[in-house]
């Protein structure tokens, strides 16, 4: 009951989503090449984080 | 913020939400309030359309190549060296970002649009660029868009019958204009009518109400005349203003200093170049805007008129039956002369529930214009069915058909009104316009949500007209309600629990006002704003 209420609210999430970045009026392939833009740059910025956050952490905390 | 009187206000930049009581020009409160658009908001529909433009371009460029099958109207082969058609904006935004969401207008009605009608079921196989009908009929849709303000579309009554009988009498068809054989007796006797309900010397009635501006206008005015015409004023006004060949300067929306100004400046300084004064100058004014919901701040407009000796058009199509205590227009709302006003124009369209416009004023200005109006030479006159709707209807509004349907209707539009919109308000819309407007725009915003607002409330049973961009600003898209005196207080329920749901749905509460129960005490200086943040 708690999954089906979380996947309710993702769906709801997903829609607002749609609506604000105006997907919604997008046909689907278009959404796809959105989306995969999108979660690529997001994946290449959290990869970059995910690389080089230690070394900054320490540079910071030696200066 | 403190209240402001009437003369201080203009829509920019402050939450202008005030009521006026101004030294006795205004016998009755104005409430008006144009709340401004949230930052997040704003940003955030201009990055919607930033996405839906990039987007335009990539299906421009498929479309250019080839890669893509290319439904819209292009060039021909042999014309790609001509200068290009299609390139402009208009027709960028009509490709890419019309089309997309089209199935939210033009939908076939298939019965009188009243109180509820039917519709004919659409789908499209291909996003909008043809559509294919099911068969099927959505049956009792709640009819929130038509300008049915006094519940005159109907296809059963007294009008109808009417209308009927005159149909079996003189038939449709006219065959001709006014000043050849089209004038039957019946028009004149229309013209005696509208001019005893509007309470001038003379009227006359045209075919169609958009003609009736732009043919009009060019016949009372000329070149070495200046029209002020209001920012948002119809099409037909700027098209007629136009025609005439006037100079037209414009003044911002209702503010009665940026239209003092002009006056003054017009009067002082005169023609351009040769600093001659104007043979006319003319303001052109609604009683009621219909995107904005607002009223026109008449009282100051005749004084200012008055002092500067210009002359007033006042275009009617709205408010004729829908405002003043017996449905005479924005004249009898402000309890104001009609005298005062030079030329009253108005449509039947809307309160009456037929077509056509008519022209008011001195008999001295009705003659002038059926020798001189374009549309009295050229167009055919008003058909007899329209005619007797129309005489019925307003025998009705003003009590001389014996019953008192008319004014329970007039109150009852004033109700419903109201009621609609303190409702709207109390859900957090934002709601554009004048507490008294029958006209109810909704501010939506972003562009998917114009589309989406649209379809859910087809899907729960509830027509309503949205609009976007060319006819608004463009990150000003809203949904235009008009309530009608045919709705029951049950319809406006449904209606009003299916707009807040679907509200909630597409997080449409925007508005940060949440408004106290109205407070009517008279103006003092010391009195706050109404709204608590």
């Amino acid at each position: 009951m708690g999954l089906r209420s979380a996947w309710k609210q993702m769906s709801w999430l997903y829609y607002q989503y749609l609506l604000i970045t105006a997907l919604y009026m997008l046909e689907p392939w278009e959404r796809t090449v959105f989306n995969s833009l999108l979660i690529s740059v997001a994946g290449m910025a959290v990869y970059t984080g995910y690389v080089f956050m230690p070394q900054h952490i320490m540079a910071i905390l030696h200066y | 913020y403190h209240q402001k009187i009437c003369l201080h206000c203009d829509k920019v930049n402050r939450k202008s939400s005030h009521i006026c009581h101004n030294g006795g020009i205004y016998k009755r409160p104005f409430k008006e309030s144009f709340e401004e658009t949230p930052m997040l908001v704003a940003v955030l529909t201009y990055m919607g359309y930033g996405i839906l433009t990039l987007f335009g371009y990539l299906r421009d460029f498929l479309r250019e190549w080839k890669i893509e099958k290319c439904h819209n109207a292009t060039e021909r082969e042999e014309q790609k060296d001509f200068v290009p058609l299609y390139q402009d904006f208009e027709n960028f935004y009509t490709r890419n970002l019309y089309m997309r969401i089209r199935d939210s207008w033009n939908r076939p009605i298939c019965s009188v649009p009243g109180a509820k009608f039917d519709i004919l079921e659409r789908v499209s196989y291909d996003y909008n660029w043809t559509f294919k009908y099911t068969g099927r009929i959505v049956n009792d849709v709640i009819n929130m868009g038509s300008y049915n303000y006094l519940g005159f579309a109907e296809n059963s009554g007294v009008c109808a019958d009417a209308a009927a009988e005159m149909t079996l009498k003189y038939g449709v068809g006219v065959c001709s204009t006014r000043r050849e054989i089209g004038n039957l007796d019946k028009h004149e006797e229309l013209e005696k009518l509208v001019a005893k309900f509007l309470g001038v010397e003379a009227s006359m009635a045209f075919g169609m109400g958009f003609a009736t501006n732009s043919m009009n206008i060019p016949a009372l005015v000329g070149k070495g005349c200046l029209i002020l015409s209001d920012e948002l004023n119809h099409a037909s006004l700027v098209l007629g203003a136009r025609l005439s060949g006037a100079t037209i300067r414009v003044f911002k929306h209702n503010n009665m200093q940026s239209l003092e100004k002009l006056l003054k400046d017009a009067i002082v300084h005169g023609q351009p170049r040769t600093h001659r004064p104007w043979k006319k100058i003319l303001i052109l004014v609604e009683g009621i805007y219909s995107m904005e919901g607002s009223i026109v701040h008449l009282p100051d407009i005749i004084a200012l008129k008055k002092k500067y000796k210009a002359y007033l058009y006042l275009d009617e199509a709205h408010s004729i039956g829908a405002l003043g205590p017996t449905g005479r227009g924005v004249v009898e709302y402000f309890g104001l002369d009609p005298r005062d006003v030079d030329i009253m124009m108005g449509t039947f369209t809307k309160s009456f529930g037929a077509a056509g416009g008519y022209i008011g004023g001195t008999k001295e200005l009705v003659d002038y214009l059926r020798t001189h109006s374009h549309s009295a030479v050229y167009a055919t006159s008003m058909s007899p069915p329209v005619v007797e709707q129309i005489i019925t209807s307003m025998k009705c509004i003003m009590g001389e058909d014996g019953t008192t349907l008319g004014q329970e209707r007039v109150q009852q539009l004033a109700e419903n009104t109201r009621y609609f919109r303190r409702k709207l308000q109390e859900m957090g819309f934002i709601i554009y316009g004048n507490d008294d407007s029958p006209v109810v725009p909704m501010m939506l915003y972003m562009p998917a949500k114009i589309g989406a607002f649209g379809r859910e409330m087809l899907k729960r049973n509830i027509g309503v007209v949205v609009v976007g961009f060319p006819a608004t600003p463009i990150i000003e898209s809203r949904a235009r309600f008009c309530v009608s005196a045919a709705h029951t207080k049950e319809m406006l329920d449904t209606a009003l629990n299916v707009i807040n749901e679907v509200g909630d749905l597409l997080q449409l509460k925007y508005s940060r006002h949440r408004l106290v129960p109205l407070l009517d005490r008279p103006f003092d200086e010391t009195t706050y704003e109404e709204n608590e943040d």
